[in-house]
């Protein structure tokens, strides 16, 4: 596992040997992770990776079957979700609809007992902070929309003046556009506020966008963590590269790609991971003759989905909306050894 | 504009609702208004009645019926609410089996129930004071006969009035807005108070309201298991009808009940909202 960017950020959160099986089932796997202080950390997998298991044991939810969590080195392991510094944004935002905006945000004072001037004040603040018109705080909940729901549960997670925030996918059941626009929006107030964020989500893109570092989960265990650039540019195992969208992934055997019929550089591996912007028409270090199957256009750009003499599958990615590469002609296309990124699994 | 024919197609179910349920009241309401130990229905109106109602030391049964029905609404939500959450929680076939298990009495009669229960709390030899002082040599006095042993018996007769009722609305707290409270700093009673109340409120004001107003009414728990110790309204109002042989009297004690109830009943109806039962 290749080690992330170690920045000089003192760790927050410390997770050694974690674990959680419900009956047979090994949700999360022996996961050791230290989180820095103020870090926008995602942890990114499919459904079923162990990634909201994980998030839950991090915020008390769930108690593990196994390991230990530090937080700035004091032992939480057994302390309930009541009394750990932490607040979560849940999927389903789990907005007390029977409460009004106001009364949804300052819940975490009035638990510890605020006087209720003092809380009204702090309210006040957050709406602010989450960018909501102050009129919302007798508003009720369920007259809100999408967006200001999302953002009354973020109210509602920093008024309680956490040392990370979790976020369980709360952007999953949102349209394109509003995602769009909260994730830039996440990013943002983690910026501003300088609070540690632990965010999970099944998509790299998203991601990508908002994170200091990704982790990659798949089954339990935490299969490769580090900057969006290195995710990018070297995936731990087709797996990863899989992930990162549509990628071409190549079998190298007797030192040839197997289905392009060239021979593969001295530093080969098992498998060549070639993005589709890397795979171009004309020259190049290798080449072959492609056949256009299917052409996609991107807008600002177009992908060209094609198949090899042998009948292997590859994408390219071009600038513009390439009108020469019609379905079934035939083009020399190529990529430099340089731009793969080998994997052995 | 088109005529709906919905007011026609109304009618024999409003001839019928007139009949049934409006009519007994208004025939109540008019003998609760004539003269003492008639028994006819005049034009010769008095508050005699409602005179004696206020005057005669008939504001001690009103008392006892009233504090018993609220001390077996408290009683059974007691009960019901962690028997409802357990349910819910292990939703399935166990939980099936002692829903129905729970509900299959209501099909036996109420006074035979009652006289299970008096058997069950018979002193000496009764099951359970039997079965104590078998088994831990601990003897209990008499509790038949005493207004204890009538709420018990309130209680358990109206359980199931409570519990289904509670059941729906323990359903409709959501497990994340429970997880949400307690990841907020909530504690157990906070986010019982602030969460799980609040949102099972619905199903809780039914069984309250079923409970209070059939446990008002009642009449065979004081007869059979209280043994009289305390007299109800319901058995005063039986008391004036039957032995008393004074209707009008009878009419006006039931008017009474009828008004406190509504008293009490109809604020509380007013701020449910069914609607949110069938989200």
């Amino acid at each position: 596992m290749a080690d992330a960017m170690q920045d000089s950020r003192p760790v927050i959160l410390s997770l050694a040997g974690f674990s959680k099986s419900f009956g047979e089932i090994q949700a999360v796997d022996n996961v050791s992770l230290d989180i820095s202080e103020g870090e926008f950390l995602t942890i990114v997998g499919p459904s079923g990776s162990g990634k909201s298991t994980l998030v839950r044991l991090l915020a008390g939810l769930e108690s593990p079957s196994a390991g230990r969590l530090l937080l700035r080195g004091r032992d939480i392991t057994v302390i309930p979700a009541n009394r750990r510094p932490t607040a979560m944004v849940f999927q389903s935002l789990a907005l007390f609809d029977h409460k009004s905006v106001g009364e949804n945000i300052e819940f975490a004072m009035k638990m510890k007992g605020v006087p209720p001037a003092d809380r009204k004040a702090r309210v006040h603040e957050l709406l602010r902070l989450v960018r909501l018109p102050e009129s919302f705080y007798a508003r009720a909940t369920t007259q809100c929309s999408g967006g200001e729901r999302q953002r009354i549960a973020l109210a509602r997670a920093f008024a309680s003046d956490p040392d990370i925030l979790f976020f369980d996918e709360p952007l999953s059941a949102i349209d394109y556009r509003l995602r769009k626009a909260l994730e830039v929006e996440f990013k943002d107030l983690h910026q501003r506020t300088g609070r540690t964020f632990v965010y999970i989500t099944h998509s790299l893109e998203e991601a990508m966008v908002m994170s200091d570092r990704i982790a990659i989960m798949q089954a339990g265990q935490i299969i490769q963590i580090g900057t969006p650039e290195e995710i990018y540019g070297k995936p731990a195992n087709r797996f990863v590269a899989g992930f990162l969208g549509e990628v071409n992934i190549l079998e190298v055997a007797g030192g040839h790609f197997a289905g392009l019929d060239r021979p593969a550089p001295a530093n080969a591996r098992r498998y060549a991971v070639l993005r589709p912007e890397a795979l171009r028409p004309g020259k190049g270090d290798v080449t072959a003759d492609l056949t256009v199957v299917q052409r996609l256009m991107l807008g600002s750009r177009t992908q060209l989905f094609l198949r090899s003499p042998t009948g292997a599958p590859l994408i390219s990615e071009v600038a513009g909306d390439a009108p020469e590469f019609e379905r079934g002609t035939t083009y020399s296309f190529g990529f430099s050894p340089d731009n793969i990124a080998w994997v052995d699994e | 504009m088109t005529h709906s024919p919905g007011p026609k197609f109304a009618l024999p179910v409003a001839v019928f609702l007139l009949a049934c349920f409006a009519m007994p009241i208004v025939i109540v309401a008019w003998y609760s208004l004539m003269p003492p130990r008639t028994f006819d229905l005049g034009i010769d109106l008095t508050l005699a009645n409602y005179h004696t109602a206020v005057t005669e030391g008939y504001a001690r049964p009103l008392m006892w019926s009233l504090l018993g029905a609220l001390i077996t609404t408290l009683g059974t939500a007691l009960i019901a609410w962690p028997s409802a959450v357990i349910l819910h929680r292990h939703a399935g076939r166990g939980a099936t089996v002692v829903s129905v298990l729970i509900a299959l009495p209501i099909f036996i009669s109420e006074s035979v129930r009652l006289f299970g229960m008096n058997v069950f709390l018979m002193p000496r030899a009764g099951i359970l004071a039997g079965s104590l002082d078998w088994a831990f040599g601990f003897k209990i006095g008499s509790i038949l006969n005493t207004w204890m042993a009538a709420l018990v018996g309130m209680i358990y007769i109206h359980l199931p009035f409570m519990l289904f009722p509670l059941l729906l609305g323990v359903s409709l707290i959501p497990q994340d807005r429970i997880e949400a409270a307690r990841d907020l700093g909530a504690n157990r009673w906070q986010t019982f108070r602030e969460v799980e109340l609040p949102l099972a409120a619905p199903g809780l004001l039914i069984g309250a309201l079923l409970t209070f107003v059939l446990s008002l009414g009642a009449n065979a728990e004081a007869a059979i298991l209280g043994g009289r110790a305390v007299t109800v309204i319901t058995a005063a109002i039986e008391q004036r009808f039957n032995y008393a042989q004074d209707w009008p009297m009878g009419a006006a004690l039931t008017m009474v009940v009828i008004i406190v109830t509504a008293v009490i009943v109809l604020p509380v109806l007013a701020r449910l909202d069914l609607n949110r039962l069938t989200q």
